[in-house]
């Protein structure tokens, strides 16, 4: 799995913004999406854990169906975004921030599975 | 100079061919350590099973294992299982058996609930990153041992390959082993030429 450094995000105190996380994936290779079917499998999870801005709403892409055996996951493949919109709190102070987050995530090919990762996420914001 | 350009082409062959293999590709390792000409043996290890039981893999000596890491959020693995109940249902009396080491983080709490809803015959012991560690390090599951009744590892195969595949391997090594059982029990090639017109 390979994501893309995020671009600073502008954003003005009382305010929201629209982060992107852009993903992409090795060929040939799946991720279990957000909500997979079997309660075993791993779903991909993006939390953030610190920083100046307010979590309002994680978005996820719509899944793709790809048959593994007779099981039918629900995956993402390629390129996709995870969608975050941030609140500044109107007290937020202006300057420059950075939003800690952390990616876990299951992957899979239709032969083997990776072993389960967590990976950091660093998004340099700047708040007006 | 004709070694030399030979060499070099051989080199180059295998690079192409190690090159050419995709990440989906299974891996398949014929007597994956053979070191010295001879068959590494197993790492020996001591796990627990759902019952709290420790279990070693020498416990099994004597037997055609296949020692199979595998976990309840692996796909792939999902797929083997019922083959691998199978096998130990048809293979048991002949010596053989079936090991499940879970590489599950969240241990037993998925592993024990995993195991009741797929009906699985065989024994399943936790594993860890040391166990890992002693075969490899395991960087995909499913990975299986097939261990021969001397502890020896005689194939690796990293990935889902086929049913029939692994039908193969057991009937052989079981075939192979009996043999030896036939030849060792004897004492001597006379013997066992004596014990092998006894059972004609």
């Amino acid at each position: 799995m390979n994501i893309a450094t995020p671009q600073t995000l502008s954003v003005k105190r009382g305010q929201t913004a629209q982060q992107k996380l852009q993903i992409s994936l090795r060929s040939g290779f799946h991720v279990n999406s957000d909500k997979p079917r079997d309660e075993f499998l791993i779903p991909i999870k993006l939390t953030w854990t610190s920083g100046p801005l307010q979590t309002k709403q994680i978005s996820y892409p719509k899944p793709e169906d790809v048959k593994v055996g007779d099981d039918t996951l629900s995956v993402f493949t390629g390129k996709f975004t995870i969608d975050t919109e941030f609140l500044a709190p109107p007290q937020a102070q202006a300057g420059i921030a950075t939003m800690q987050g952390k990616l876990r995530y299951q992957a899979c090919d239709s032969r083997s599975c990776k072993r389960p990762a967590t990976v950091a996420v660093q998004v340099p914001v700047s708040i007006q | 100079m004709n070694l030399l350009k030979t060499g070099a082409l051989l080199l180059s062959a295998t690079l192409l061919l190690l090159y050419s293999c995709s990440d989906t590709d299974p891996v398949h390792v014929k007597g994956v350590a053979k070191q010295n000409g001879s068959l590494k043996t197993a790492p020996e290890f001591t796990l627990k099973d759902a019952n709290g039981s420790a279990v070693k893999l020498s416990d099994y000596r004597g037997k055609v294992v296949l020692l199979n890491f595998w976990a309840t959020w692996c796909g792939p693995c999902k797929i083997e299982i019922p083959w691998f109940m199978e096998f130990e249902q048809q293979y048991k009396n002949q010596g053989f058996e079936v090991l499940g080491i879970a590489m599950d983080d969240d241990g037993w709490a998925a592993v024990k609930p995993y195991i009741a809803e797929h009906k699985m015959n065989y024994r399943v012991v936790l594993g860890d990153d040391a166990v890992a560690n002693l075969y490899g390090g395991i960087d995909s599951l499913p990975t299986t041992f097939v261990i021969n009744r001397e502890g020896k590892v005689v194939d690796t195969h990293v990935g889902l390959i086929g049913k029939d595949d692994y039908i193969s391997e057991i009937k052989s090594l079981l075939n192979d082993t009996n043999k030896d059982a036939v030849l060792s029990n004897s004492g001597s090639p006379a013997a066992a030429l004596l014990s092998l017109g006894a059972i004609r």
